[in-house]
């Protein structure tokens, strides 16, 4: 009995999760929206994650950008990089910063908010008054994470773009106007959707994992961070494997 | 609206919030360097304590246990690295009509761009917010002002013991990540996308620098520790009950992000240099 739980207890872990999240998307999408705290929630994920997200992908992306300028200068396509800025921060650092940011600020903020209230029973308080937290919560925290998700994909790989091409143009002497031309000549529509279906797919996952940590965190002082803990890392793994199984996507049958 | 108590109230709330923000800074520092220095008595009296740091970091605890710690997840996501790698390298390659270079392709992104960057968030997720939520509970459960009562140093026994544990795990969680990066990008090529394993194996040994695969742990190296200095800093300082504990974790989370890939930045730049140390055609 007791080895049939122990191997029933992630399973079953995963099933609450899962049931738990048809709840809030049922809720989502139930007239009762509670628009005045989705405005509050996209402000809060906004503020928290808006400046890890400009510090993350400036180095981020510049790390990358200049391991990739030094493959093309090696082999005499300088003047590709542009291309090369563009794969990178398009199809890969972009939306993996945003689910860095997503799950590390934006998410964790979200589950400590949700486990303080949780832990000083305010959850239980407005159940009493007869307040679904799923729908006055839950649904506007998981529905503003994924439109923060999807703006913030847009700010990483703005960003990313800016911050490649200053260091290419001034510290790798590489020509501006090639960079510029070249930006195109790879990377179109297809895989600009791509990113920005993964990063609202990220929101909606980060979201959904964060609120499920925040309202049920463990009892004890160690609760709540544990709570966070765990939203870090189940988050981490989520982003990467739907960031997997996008780019499978994204890239099968491309010629 | 309540009246003010004191002439400029708004200048004066923000001269106050830039001086405790200058003094944290310094705070910090000091809690960093005297962390570092109390690393030699951490090994001398507490040796037992820090083997059992370092195994706990290694493989998790509680939840995360179940799953593997951080060895295991970190491995996890440079698998997921190598699927990437994978995906988008058959089909850049085959755009520019280089696939059969594939193997190059694994042997400069893997150890040079997946795994110092990506190691980073599997040590942050893992071992950083663990060890945050752990000190910061013992903290708002007063277990360190108890430690301190009898007489242990509590920054050597709980800190300096963490910071070294996340610096001697990051070298076998690093190669581990490596490989399973390496291993994973290999199979997508040769099993999945049915290039030759030869050809493979051809390009791959010839292009894969075996330094930059020791360059790659160093980064890790650097990175955990830096990022078991802050993650310790957040969780020994937390305040404000249960609640503070999880706010800390989540603070710890976005400013080691940052720091980690800004130093990661920085030592790219140190080993690489300019011209980037890279000689493709001899």
């Amino acid at each position: 009995m007791v080895t049939y739980n122990t191997l029933a207890k992630p399973v079953r872990g995963f099933g609450y999760f899962v049931s738990w999240s048809l709840d809030v998307l049922v809720q989502i999408v139930r007239p009762p929206f509670a628009w005045r705290e989705f405005i509050h929630q996209c402000w809060f994920a906004a503020r928290v994650s808006t400046l890890p997200a400009i510090g993350l992908s400036t180095a981020f992306d510049v790390v990358g950008i200049f391991l990739i300028n030094i493959l093309l200068i090696e082999i005499g396509a300088g003047d590709l990089s542009g291309t090369a800025a563009a794969i990178a921060v398009i199809t890969q650092t972009g939306p993996f910063c945003t689910a860095l940011v997503c799950s590390g600020a934006a998410a964790t903020a979200m589950c400590a908010d949700l486990g303080a209230r949780t832990i000083r029973e305010e959850l239980d308080a407005m159940r009493v008054m007869g307040i679904d937290p799923v729908q006055r919560l839950a649904a506007p925290r998981v529905a503003a994470l994924t439109v923060v998700a999807f703006l913030l994909c847009g700010l990483v790989c703005v960003i990313g773009f800016i911050g490649s091409y200053f260091f290419a143009i001034y510290i790798q002497n590489l020509t501006p106007g090639a960079f510029a031309a070249s930006l195109t000549f790879i990377v179109g529509l297809r895989d600009t959707i791509v990113c920005f279906t993964k990063a609202v797919l990220f929101g909606l996952v980060g979201g959904l994992i964060a609120c499920y940590k925040g309202f049920n965190p463990a009892p004890g002082p160690a609760g709540v961070g544990n709570a966070v803990n765990e939203t870090v890392v189940y988050t981490l793994i989520a982003m990467i494997v739907v960031n997997s199984a996008m780019t499978a996507f994204g890239t099968v049958g491309v010629k | 609206m309540s009246i003010p108590s004191t002439m400029r109230p708004r200048l004066t709330a923000t001269l106050r919030g830039s001086r405790e923000r200058w003094n944290r800074l310094g705070e910090q520092t000091a809690f960093y360097i005297t962390s570092l220095l109390h690393i030699r008595s951490a090994v001398v009296r507490y040796t037992e304590e820090t083997l059992r740091i370092i195994a706990q970091l290694s493989l998790g605890t509680g939840v995360l246990a179940l799953i593997g710690g951080a060895t295991v997840i970190t491995a996890f996501l440079l698998g997921n690295v190598g699927i990437v790698v994978g995906f988008q390298g058959k089909a850049d390659l085959d755009k520019i009509g280089v696939f059969a270079l594939a193997g190059f392709f694994t042997a400069y992104i893997v150890p040079r761009v997946g795994v110092p960057l990506i190691t980073a968030f599997g040590l942050i997720a893992t071992v950083g917010a663990g060890s945050t939520a752990q000190l910061g509970a013992m903290r708002v459960a007063e277990e360190i002002d108890a430690l301190e009562v009898m007489g242990i140093d509590s920054i050597s026994y709980l800190v300096s013991t963490r910071v070294l544990a996340g610096v001697v795990i990051a070298i076998p969680v690093g190669c581990l990540a490596e490989s399973a990066g390496i291993v994973v990008s290999r199979f997508m090529f040769t099993t999945n996308f049915g290039q030759s394993s030869g050809g493979y194996e051809h390009y791959f040994r010839t292009f894969l620098s075996p330094i930059d695969t020791v360059y790659a742990i160093i980064q890790v190296g650097i990175e955990a520790l830096i990022i078991m200095l802050i993650h310790t800093y957040y969780g020994f300082n937390a305040s404000g009950g249960p609640a503070g504990v999880g706010e800390a974790t989540g603070r710890a989370v976005r400013a080691s992000l940052v720091v980690a890939t800004f130093a990661t930045l920085f030592v790219v730049l140190i080993l690489f240099g300019r011209s980037g140390n890279f000689h493709l055609s001899g």
